[in-house]
């Protein structure tokens, strides 16, 4: 909801998301997916190269989406995978 | 791809209560961005509930109409969170997790973006009083951004 109205004032927006049900709903103009449990949109703690990589294809791959309210999920893993058990 | 659905999970969580309805929107506004992103200023917006250890804490519950502005060379240790919703224990551990502040400021310093604005702004998710916050904290947000001359915003929600 922010996103949207950032982006209607003039300033364009590019989001991470780590809920794809609710961003689909919600649909900010540019979204990058981090498939991450809740607190770690950014990345892993104390992985630096993690979170480098995860802002440079967000910010730098913001331009290169043109349909307003696209999803691209980024292709990081978090490495236990019980937490999607139950998804 | 396998994925939490959270509007499942939120209503499971409140069973005895009738099902929240998100906001759905049929489409998405729209700014192109013009300037090249090592030529353009970019803020960084969290809503994990992120503030300085100096500044008031966020209502860590809900409807917390306000925001802070958290200057961008701010030390990554004298940030705090107050957010009750989601497992903030990594983040506080490392709060690049929800707020790459540090991150940020790499990348401004070897070029990847143009420049970082003065301050960055954190508030508290969970607001579900959207006239007031549409009417009374994002106007405000829009104008210091605008004020300080930010090309970009980058959104990262917890």
């Amino acid at each position: 909801m922010i996103a949207r109205a950032v982006e209607e004032a003039g300033i364009p927006t590019v989001s991470l998301s780590s809920a794809y049900d609710l961003t689909a709903l919600v649909k900010p103009p540019r979204t990058f997916f981090v498939n991450y449990p809740l607190g770690h949109t950014s990345g892993k703690p104390f992985d630096r190269q993690n979170q480098t990589a995860i802002l440079k294809e967000a910010l730098g791959k913001a331009g290169e989406i043109t349909e307003p309210g696209a999803i691209v999920a980024l292709p990081y893993v978090w490495d236990d995978l019980t937490w999607l058990a139950g998804a | 791809m396998k994925y939490v659905k959270y509007v499942d999970v939120t209503r499971a969580m409140f069973p005895d209560q009738p099902p929240y309805q998100w906001t759905e929107n049929v489409s998405a506004p729209w700014t192109p961005i013009a300037k090249p992103l090592s030529q353009s200023r970019v803020a960084l917006i969290s809503s994990g509930g992120v503030y300085r250890k100096d500044q008031p804490p966020f209502k860590p519950d809900k409807n917390d109409l306000t925001f802070r502005e958290i200057p961008a060379d701010t030390d990554a240790g004298d940030l705090r969170i107050s957010h009750d919703h989601y497992d903030h224990s990594d983040a506080e551990k490392d709060v690049n997790c929800v707020f790459p502040i540090e991150r940020m400021r790499e990348l401004a310093a070897d070029g990847f973006i143009g420049s970082l604005p003065e301050v960055h702004f954190t508030f508290m998710g969970r607001i579900f009083r959207k006239t007031q916050l549409l009417n009374e904290m994002i106007p405000g947000l829009i104008a210091r951004l605008k004020a300080l001359g930010v090309d970009l915003a980058f959104l990262v929600p917890a």
